[in-house]
This record gives structure tokens, C-alpha cells and sequence, in this order.
């Protein structure tokens, strides 16, 4: 199979619509507003302007964030569309640029390593057939998802709010491979590197770990499939790790080894990289430096309205209905709330279908604004942890986890 | 047990997989062109950004960094792919760099007197004493050619070897060489990008490109 590139440097329709709407109201009283509209989810401001859409091969068109290595984000469109994102818009994130453009599934192998009984070099067959499949509908989210409004900014991948994802995914339990090799006594991590390496032998390789426990709990999986057909080739053919609650860190793709090690792996992208302040809002005041850090790991409860964006315009005494999702590490969610009065007052969205506690939840709410003007529609999500999005957005060094309310600007005529 | 596998490739190729048949070509992609460039400056480190950088990832990793970021904060980042991911640049490197980057994405101006004090570190200093001759192992590694390029093997850049098999009968090789080193290029051996070397003498080019002619 061989998929082409198409340009697209056409600015969007909804980009050519704001700007139309700028002109005229940049002398109005709607100035200010126009001005909110601009901080839209995906318009995070760049040191080069805005960022074009482009496609990659069996992708849809989507944000590039960077090109080489590659990094694209999903419209944030798509996530109106249902609660699964569809493969051709799931978003592509790697971390080095030397990473093969061809694979064969004939000839590629898994390799099991270290402190094990029995080394293992699996072929894709002889890992499908190693146990039951499973199946897990779980959100892979970027830790940086959002990185480029964390404010003071941070340098790193600018991320908007589509390096998020979520999909049906399909694979043998880590644990069933782990206990055909047989794990030694003294295992204390699991690492995992996939195809993906440095250009330069400087430069350090991807390499994550887990927890033994973890890795042997049976909830992260070596998948192959995703919403019923392979995994697109950017999105880690033929096999991924998937860690449901986890960030999108762990679940590395085109996973070639595995290595049992009896201490904790100390690598950069454990030990220096992917890192959090190490305490209870895994945050610090802008400026200062943590005390002590820990690798990031679960997902923080967020949700977002998914049926509105900024700028919009919202008819009066009519019943408009509020769509969204949230999505949170796992607790599960248990209540969406909405504000159409900037905090004020808040009112519960009804949940939509339970797809598993990994999954994207949808919710809806139906709202009858009787009040014309500029207001703001905040949402906000809590899990059955007791987790609660917090309204003041908390900051650390890297831009991770960001989980803050979400706020969009709208006006009611 | 090979028409088999031929057959079963063909049924892939018409797109009429049925059950139970193994469907097992290779999947291949091609990835878009490079197109970002970095934006263009009279400072030093604009050309030194575009050799150095380019060699681990494309300009829109920078061109899409927050905007009004500071001198110190360039410069630290441009130390940061110098000590935590081994880029092939020195301290004087880092400083240029930043400098360059700082005034043209950042808040910094050209005109700063820091923005040239650190693009000009030898500045004040008696100039160096013109090298006499023009060694190709030098100026490798001066130019950081060897992060992209190896004598036989691909890098990011072909090896050495190879492009002296491509030009080996060809009585322009010298001079395509020599342009290709100093005019930077792209699409003869892949999407990514070769920097241009714009600072080197016809004599320093020249060298080079005989060095590599003759791997």
C-alpha cells in the first residue's frame, strides 16, 4: 500500500469567516469580543502565526504541529462527531525523526528480554495467538495536550486541544506476553522502545517504563487493532502499547522490545523527561523550580464542549442543546456540570453511553438562554475519586496535564 | 507455499481480502515534503540555526514556539539540545544560535547590544590567523557535516560513498557538488533537506567536494 501527500495551504472555512468577522467589527463595541474569539482552542498563538492543516498518509487533513518528527493534531470539530475518533483524524505525535516508512508484518518481531525465564521473539501471528484478545475503548491523550495555553507559556510542542484521542483497541493482555516469557523474582520495571529512534547516537531513545505490578496487573495491552482495522501506520503498525489512563507517553508505538529490568529504569524520557512536581496538584507557581519531581501517569478528569466554540452566536429564548465529553483516568465520571454565567451557577448535563472508564463520555444538556449579551458556557467533570476540574488553571515547568475548566465565549441574540 | 503468498498479496492489492487469508504486504508511507524554513536574518546564527538544527528536526518545531520568549530563554533552549539531547553544537554555537533566535522569534531585536555581543563572541579578539590549508577532515567536522552525513553509510543525508557512485561518471560532478554544498538542496536524495553552507570559500568547497568524489 503507498499513500500520497496533498497540500493543502488553503486557509479553512471557519478561518476566512473569523477573519471577515474581525474587519468588521475591529472599530465596534464587539471589538473585545471578536478578541476572546481569537484565544479559540486552536488558535494558540506562534512565534510564525497560525498553523496550516495538512495530510499525512491515511490521515484526513489535519494540524500540523510539527513536521519532522512528525506531529499532528485532530481538529477540534471531530470531537462533536461521537465519542470515538476515527482513525484517519486520530492525532500523530513522535518524539525522533528516524523511524522506518515501511514495515513488514511478515518479518516483524516483538522481542521479550531480560529478567525473564525465557527471551522471547514473537512474530505478529505468534502474538495474536498467544492469548484471548481483549478489548478496552480507552483515551490516548498527549501529556502536553493543550501545552500552548499554559500561561506563563513554556517552550515544547504548542499543543491546542487535539492531541487526544479516543478508540476501540484490540490486543493481548502485556501480562499474558510477560508470563509466557516468565517474569524473574526480581523484576522491579518493565521498559518498552518501539522502531522509533534518535537521528543522532547523542541523542537519547525512547524508552518508557512501568512498574512491574503495573505491567502485570492486566490492564495495559499490546494492541494491533484500533476501532476494528489495523493500526494506521503513524499511529504505531502494527503494534502499540495500550495503557488505558495513562498518557499517550507510555503507549509506545511500533513496539519492538521489551526488556524485564530488576531496578528502576533511569533513562532520559523516565528520568528526566515527562517528569511532574512531585506533589498533590502536581504543580508550582510559575518561575519556580520543584522540589522534587515523578514520572507523569494517570489522566487528570477534563471535559470539554464539543457543540460550541468561541465566538459563536446563540439564539435567545430557544432550546439549544450542549454537547460534549469528558474522560478522566479511569475512577470514571460521574457528573458533568455547565455554567452559562461564567461560574455562578452550575447545572448537570445528562450522561450519555458508558463505553468503559477509559473512554471519551459523552453529555448533553439542553439550555434556553434568556438573557441577551456576551456570557460565557464553562463545563466541568468529577469521577468517582472525587476529582474535581479545578476553576484556576495550575501550572508547571513542562505544560503537562493541564485539566482547568474550560471556558468558551459566546454571545446570546 | 511463494504463488501462495503472491496470491494472497495480489487479493490484497484488489482490496478483496476475505477471511482466514492473510493479508501481508509490507505497509509503506510516504511522507509529505519539508517545506518549513526558518525565517531569514543577517545574524550569524541564521545560517548556523539552519545547518544545526535541521539535522535532528524540521523548522516549524521552532517557527511554532510561543512567541516573545526571551535572550535567556533561547539561549537555554538552545543549550538544552546541546546538553539533554546531544546535539553537535559548542557553547560559542548555543550562544549565536540563541541570539538569533531571540531576535527573530523571541522579544529580543538585532540591534540589541546583547543580541550582537552574542552574536559576535570573537569580536574585540585579533582575528585568527588565516589557515593555510584547506583540510577536508576539518572542515567536516567545523561543519558539522558528519552529524548528517557518514562516509558509507545513510545518516540523514546519504553516505559519502554514494554520492560519489552518482557522480562518478559525470564530468560536472565538482561543480554540482560544489553548489549543492553551498546552495543547500533538496529531493535528489529524499525529502529532507540540506542545509545551505553559505559561508565557505570556493577553496573550502572545493575541498570538500573533492573529499567526497573520491569515497
Amino acid at each position: 500500500m503507498k499513500f500520497s501527500f496533498i497540500d493543502t495551504g488553503k486557509p479553512t472555512r471557519r478561518r476566512v469567516l473569523r477573519d471577515a468577522l474581525a474587519l468588521v467589527v475591529a472599530a465596534s463595541p464587539l471589538a473585545s469580543l471578536a478578541r476572546a474569539a481569537d484565544e479559540n482552542a486552536e488558535d494558540v498563538t506562534f512565534a510564525a502565526g497560525p498553523r496550516p492543516l495538512v495530510q499525512y498518509p491515511q490521515k484526513r487533513p489535519l494540524t500540523l504541529v510539527t513536521t519532522r518528527p512528525p506531529h499532528l493534531e485532530t481538529p477540534f470539530t471531530v470531537f462533536n462527531e461521537g465519542p470515538i475518533t476515527p482513525n484517519d483524524a486520530f492525532f500523530v505525535r513522535y518524539h525522533l525523526a528516524n523511524f522506518p516508512t515501511s514495515i513488514d508484518p511478515d518479518s516483524y518481531r516483538l522481542t521479550v528480554k531480560g529478567a525473564v525465564d525465557t527471551p522471547l521473539s514473537l512474530s505478529l501471528v505468534e502474538l495474536k495467538a498467544l492469548a484471548e484478545p481483549v478489548e478496552v475503548v480507552a483515551v490516548n491523550q498527549c501529556s502536553g495536550n493543550s501545552r500552548g495555553f499554559s500561561m506563563p507559556r513554556v517552550f515544547g510542542a504548542q499543543l491546542g486541544n487535539g492531541s487526544m484521542g479516543n478508540a476501540r483497541w484490540v490486543g493481548v493482555p502485556l501480562k499474558a506476553v510477560l508470563e509466557k516469557a516468565g517474569v524473574k523474582a526480581d523484576a522491579r520495571q518493565v521498559t518498552f522502545r518501539g522502531l522509533d529512534k534518535p537521528v543522532l547516537p547523542s541523542t537519547p531513545e525512547f524508552i518508557k517504563a512501568l512498574d512491574i505490578g503495573h505491567a502485570m496487573d492486566g490492564e495495559p495491552m499490546i494492541a494491533w487493532s484500533m476501532n476494528g482495522t489495523d493500526l494506521p501506520f503513524l499511529n504505531g503498525y502494527p503494534i502499540r502499547l495500550v495503557v488505558p489512563g495513562y498518557f499517550g507517553t507510555y503507549w509506545v508505538k511500533h513496539l519492538s522490545e521489551i526488556e524485564v529490568v530488576d531496578h528502576t529504569y533511569d533513562g532520559f524520557f523516565m528520568a528526566k523527561g515527562y517528569r511532574v512536581p512531585d506533589n498533590d496538584c502536581f504543580c508550582i507557581a510559575p518561575g519556580t523550580t520543584p522540589a522534587q519531581t515523578k514520572p507523569i501517569s494517570k489522566l487528570p478528569v477534563r471535559s470539554f464542549i464539543t457543540s460550541v466554540k468561541h465566538g459563536d452566536v446563540l439564539p435567545l429564548k430557544k432550546s439549544v442543546l450542549l454537547k460534549g465529553i469528558a474522560f478522566d483516568g479511569g475512577a470514571g465520571v460521574n457528573k458533568v456540570e455547565l455554567s452559562i454565567d461564567g461560574g455562578k451557577n452550575w447545572r448537570e448535563a445528562t450522561l450519555g453511553q458508558d463505553l468503559g472508564r477509559y473512554s471519551f463520555r459523552e453529555w448533553t444538556l439542553a439550555i434556553t438562554f434568556t438573557r441577551k449579551g456576551a456570557t460565557q458556557l464553562m463545563v466541568r467533570a468529577s469521577n468517582s475519586a472525587g476529582e474535581l476540574q479545578p476553576l484556576q488553571a495550575d501550572w508547571n515547568p513542562a505544560g503537562y496535564r493541564r485539566h482547568v475548566v474550560e471556558t468558551s465565549h459566546v454571545t446570546v441574540a | 507455499m511463494k504463488s501462495m503468498k503472491l496470491m494472497s498479496r495480489w487479493l490484497c492489492a484488489a482490496q478483496i481480502c476475505l477471511a482466514g487469508i492473510a493479508c501481508a504486504a509490507p505497509l509503506s508511507i510516504t511522507l509529505p515534503p519539508e517545506t518549513a524554513a526558518l525565517k531569514p536574518s543577517t545574524l550569524p546564527g541564521y545560517p548556523l540555526a539552519q545547518q544545526k538544527c535541521s539535522t535532528c528536526h524540521s523548522a516549524d518545531y521552532i517557527n511554532f514556539q510561543p512567541p516573545g520568549m526571551s535572550l535567556a530563554q533561547w539561549t537555554a533552549e538552545a543549550g538544552k539540545m546541546q546538553h539533554v539531547y546531544g546535539a553537535p553544537i559548542s557553547d560559542q554555537d548555543v550562544t549565536i544560535i540563541g541570539a538569533y533566535l531571540a531576535a527573530t522569534y523571541g522579544s529580543a531585536k538585532a540591534s540589541d547590544a546583547d543580541v550582537l555581543a552574542a552574536s559576535n563572541p570573537a569580536a574585540g579578539q585579533p582575528a585568527p590567523a588565516p589557515v593555510a590549508k584547506v583540510d577536508a577532515t576539518t572542515l567536516l567536522e567545523n561543519n558539522a557535516c558528519l552529524s548528517c552525513h557518514a562516509i558509507d553509510h545513510k545518516v540523514v543525508g546519504p553516505a559519502y560513498h554514494d554520492v560519489a557512485a552518482k557522480y562518478a561518471n559525470d564530468p560536472q560532478a565538482l561543480t554540482k557538488l560544489t553548489s549543492s554544498i553551498q546552495h543547500g538542496g533538496s529531493g535528489k536524495w529524499g525529502d529532507i533537506p540540506m542545509p545551505p553552507f553559505a559561508q565557505l570559500s570556493n577553496d573550502e568547497l572545493n575541498s570538500l567536494a573533492t573529499f567526497i568524489l573520491q569515497q
